[in-house]
């Protein structure tokens, strides 16, 4: 199999125009042209960091503030799925706990074995990198459904003295840790993982 | 597919590790960013970030580290960060870490305590933190000072709140006043001030509480305000009606109190006096008139009687000024004191020292000094009755004049002991027993009965128809003796008994003319003849003397006694002998009477006596003449015959006009004087004195 590069061309990632290899820019849209970003792996470090660092006070600080007539209870995420656990309310509970821990901490520990994969090499078949990358991607934006449960309640649950739910200050940090983890997602180049797959002598410049 | 003819050109790779720059993300910038703004906030936090000072609370109650907030005017201005024990786990110790702008002014006044929802009578406080959880509330001035670290906290709110400034006062309970704690002061229904939480007195004699008495009604304050409790209520039925007063509501309930000055010129209050809180108003009214009743002075008594009746609260008394009151009454046995295992009476005397009106102002010391110098002068207490109705006795301080010298004795415990007398109670009781006694015993009820009949007697005898004539009859009898008195011839009766009398004078003159003066010679010629008869006849004239007398004196008394019967016997039949015949004849009886009277006179004079006795002279002559001529040598007989006739003359002397008839007719004459005299008189009797018919008297 060849590939674009082999044939001495590169693609527009935006318009998905052909030209040819040496283009600094796409003839069509104008957007710089690379056969593969060298500063790739260093934008999907650069975004995980942030998104790590800002999942760390999303967890610590509390997601949600609950006042109701007789209590104020704010509850951290983790709180928050444990509470609910307690009550009997096991379905919301996995579901919190799933959108809010479990899917940001893989996307975390997959992208970061991606990077580390491309970068060092893997033991992962391509196949399967490229399938996790492409779960992670499409996977990623769900995070955001935490927010918005958030959002949503906040803005519902406005009864001034009876109950009020204002979002902590956690909201804020898991969002950010959201969109940065998704960024560093967008950032990973996914031909990389092929790139580093084929040695020098590629089996396709055997084939006849 | 098939092979290319051209080979693919060398991709332009852009050569690596020339610089650094070169070979590194400008997306590197974004988490660099993000971590200069996490540090810049880090700092920034750190740096703004307050003293942490350390409260001391007896417990914890709703402080939870990281929630509890500490307030000031309800805004927030610290966390607290740490709730643990103190050493010794006897107190809490919270760590607050409060904000820096307000650390300066939390200084050594500032104060804390823990706002908990509080339910009273006077309403909810705190509910908020019910929702919301406590917090502690600060309080401090507004001029920064010293920061301290250590402060220990409140066990409740305190008086004060923020922008209240007032005077801090001390106030008493007397007697059935209340303190409440947080109780209004009301001045005219606004409410002035508030009253902290009471506690007991150091002497346990009364409550005490804390009052603030809001700025700028603090200027309503002097030495002569009163306060009074107004809690509860009072009914009375007076003449203007039932009367019903309770200041308000809530006050009914919770308690309050007010105040007023009563009089003017008082000095103004500082902060820390003491009031006393009455339990009325006439009570705080009349307390002004009694002089500062603050300080008590005790001192103790010991009174050798037992004696019931000397109750708590009853009356110390010094000359009738009553200057305190008995506050406690025990018994005490102390055999080493008192020498046996007695039980005396103790008695405790709160003296008033303020109602001595000693000069310098009237302190404890003041009147101890005082009390020590007229015990040194013979004051001494005693018990004295106190109501001789009920019984109850007081204490006096009386000045015994000439008491063994005794001072005022400090006893273990420090009490001080004044020195008693004997008391003086009047035992009423029994002296009003015994004249009870007496009275009761008076024999009321047979005098009632005997007087009642005695009544009913005079009633019947002066209602009787006998009774009723008795005046008529008494006239009549008047009348009738007024008749007797006034006829002719009693009247006539004097002139009559005096020619009697006349003619008896004569008759009396001629027998000693004739008998004597003419005869007495022949009589004493006569005599020796009758010398031996008369001689014996001598003999016997001593008892005839002696006869005579006894049978004049009895004829006298027996004429006498007669007499009274026959005059009682005249009284009480006055009326028939008056009425009768007999009296009327009496006058006419009278008259015959003395005609045969001086019938018999006329006899006697005309022959009679006289010439028998001339007879007897004659014969005594011829007895004589016989002697003469038979022994005239006998000069023996003659005197003795001289001794006879004297004798004879003196016998005659004392009897002649007793002897013979003349003896008959004067007593007769007499007789009948006697009973002229005797009519006469009783004529008299009755006509000065009628009803001695009646009384027979």
């Amino acid at each position: 199999m060849r590939t674009a590069r082999d044939m001495g061309l590169v693609g527009c990632t935006r318009c998905m125009r052909v030209a040819p290899l040496g283009t600094a820019l796409c003839p069509r849209c104008g957007s710089i042209l690379h056969s593969r970003d060298p500063m790739a792996l260093q934008k999907v470090w650069a975004w995980w960091l942030l998104g790590l660092g800002c999942y760390i006070p999303a967890n610590l600080y509390p997601m949600l503030e609950t006042r109701t007539l007789v209590s104020t209870q704010s509850d951290t995420i983790v709180g928050g799925a444990v509470t609910l656990a307690q009550h009997g309310n096991w379905g919301v509970a996995f579901i919190i706990l799933v959108a809010s821990v479990v899917i940001p901490v893989a996307k975390f520990l997959v992208l970061a074995g991606l990077a580390f994969g491309v970068w060092r090499g893997t033991r992962l078949s391509k196949a399967r990198q490229h399938l996790l990358y492409e779960i992670v991607e499409y996977i990623g934006r769900w995070s955001m459904i935490d927010v918005f449960v958030v959002a949503i309640l906040s803005s519902l649950v406005q009864l001034q003295a009876l109950a009020t739910i204002t979002p902590g200050r956690a909201s804020l940090f898991f969002a950010l840790s959201v969109i940065f983890t998704m960024l560093s997602a967008q950032s990973f180049d996914s031909r990389m993982i092929w790139d580093s797959a084929r040695p020098p002598d590629d089996q396709e410049d055997r084939q006849p | 597919m098939t092979q290319t003819a051209t080979p693919p050109p060398e991709p332009p790779v852009t050569p690596a590790g020339r610089d650094l720059i070169d070979r590194i993300s400008v997306i590197w910038l974004v988490p660099l960013a993000a971590l200069l703004v996490v540090l810049g906030v880090a700092w920034q936090a750190y740096s703004e970030r307050g003293p942490l000072i350390e409260i001391a609370f007896d417990n914890a109650s709703g402080v939870r580290a990281g929630t509890t907030e500490l307030r000031y005017r309800d805004v927030t201005v610290g966390m607290v960060e740490d709730v643990s024990f103190a050493p010794g786990l006897d107190r809490v110790l919270v760590k607050v870490r409060v904000d820096q702008e307000v650390a300066p002014y939390i200084d050594g006044d500032a104060q804390f305590w823990v706002v908990r929802p509080q339910v009273t009578a006077r309403g909810v406080t705190g509910l908020g933190t019910v929702l919301s959880g406590v917090y502690i509330e600060g309080l401090w001035d507004n001029s920064p000072g010293a920061a301290v670290t250590q402060i220990t906290g409140l066990p409740d709110a305190p008086l004060e709140r923020v922008g209240q400034d007032g005077l801090r006062l001390m106030l008493r309970a007397q007697g059935r006043a209340s303190l409440v704690e947080g109780a209004p002061v009301v001045y005219r229904g606004i409410e002035v001030g508030r009253i902290g939480r009471p506690r007991i007195t150091a002497d346990g004699a009364s409550a005490e509480a804390e009052a603030l008495i809001f700025a700028p009604h603090d200027r309503l304050i002097n030495s002569a305000t009163r306060f009074w409790d107004t809690s509860g209520f009072s009914f009375s039925l007076g003449p203007a009606g039932a009367q019903l007063d309770f200041s308000s509501v809530a006050a009914l309930v919770s308690g309050g109190v007010t105040f007023e000055t009563m009089i003017s010129g008082g000095t103004a209050a500082r902060a820390g006096d003491d009031y006393t809180v009455y339990p009325e108003e006439s009570a705080a009214r009349a307390s002004l008139f009694r002089g500062d009743d603050s300080e008590v002075l005790t001192l103790s008594a010991v009174f050798e009687d037992n004696i019931a009746g000397l109750t708590v609260d009853a009356p110390v008394e010094w000359n009738g000024l009553r200057i305190g009151q008995v506050s406690a009454l025990n018994g005490v046995v102390d055999e080493d004191r008192f020498g046996d295992g007695r039980v005396r009476l103790l008695v405790d005397l709160a003296i008033r020292p303020g109602r001595l009106g000693l000069e310098g102002g009237a302190g404890r010391d003041t009147a101890l000094e005082y009390l020590h110098e007229s015990v040194a002068r013979g004051l001494r207490a005693r018990l004295a009755s106190a109501s001789l109705l009920t019984g109850g006795l007081k204490i006096e301080l009386v000045d015994v004049p000439d008491a063994p010298p005794a001072e005022i004795e400090t006893i273990e415990g420090g009490d001080l002991l004044l020195p008693t007398t004997e008391s003086e109670i009047a035992d009423v009781s029994a002296t009003a027993t015994g004249v009870f006694e007496r009275i009761n015993a008076l024999p009321i009820e047979e005098v009632m009965a005997e007087a009642i009949t005695l009544m009913q007697n005079a009633n019947a005898l002066v209602s009787s128809s006998e009774t009723r004539d008795i005046p008529g009859s008494v006239n009549a009898l008047l009348d009738e003796t007024r008749g007797v008195i006034g006829a002719p011839e009693v009247q006539a009766l004097p002139a009559r008994l005096d020619a009697v009398l006349t003619e008896m004078e004569t008759l009396v003159a001629q027998i000693a003319q004739e008998a004597l003066a003419t005869k007495l010679s022949t009589a004493l010629t006569d005599a020796s003849a009758a010398s031996q008869g008369v001689s014996d006849a001598v003999s016997g004239v001593p008892d005839l003397v002696a006869r005579l007398d006894a049978v004049a004196q009895k004829a006298e008394s027996v004429e006498i006694d007669a007499l009274a019967a026959e005059l009682t016997e005249l009284i009480r039949s006055a009326d028939a002998l008056i009425a009768g015949e007999g009296a009327q004849a009496l006058p006419g009886t009278l008259n015959a009477t003395l005609e045969e009277l001086r019938s018999v006179l006329a006899q006697l004079r005309q022959g009679g006596v006289v010439e028998n006795a001339t007879a007897a002279l004659g014969s005594a002559r011829d007895a004589a003449d016989t002697f003469a001529e038979a022994g005239r040598d006998l000069p023996g007989l003659i005197a003795e015959a001289e001794a006879v006739l004297a004798q004879a003359r003196g016998t005659l002397a004392g009897y002649a006009a007793d002897n013979g008839v003349g003896r008959d007719a004067r007593a007769a004459m007499r007789e009948v004087e006697r009973a002229a005299r005797a009519v006469s008189s009783l004529a008299r009797a009755i006509e000065r004195n009628p009803n001695s018919l009646l009384l027979g008297r």
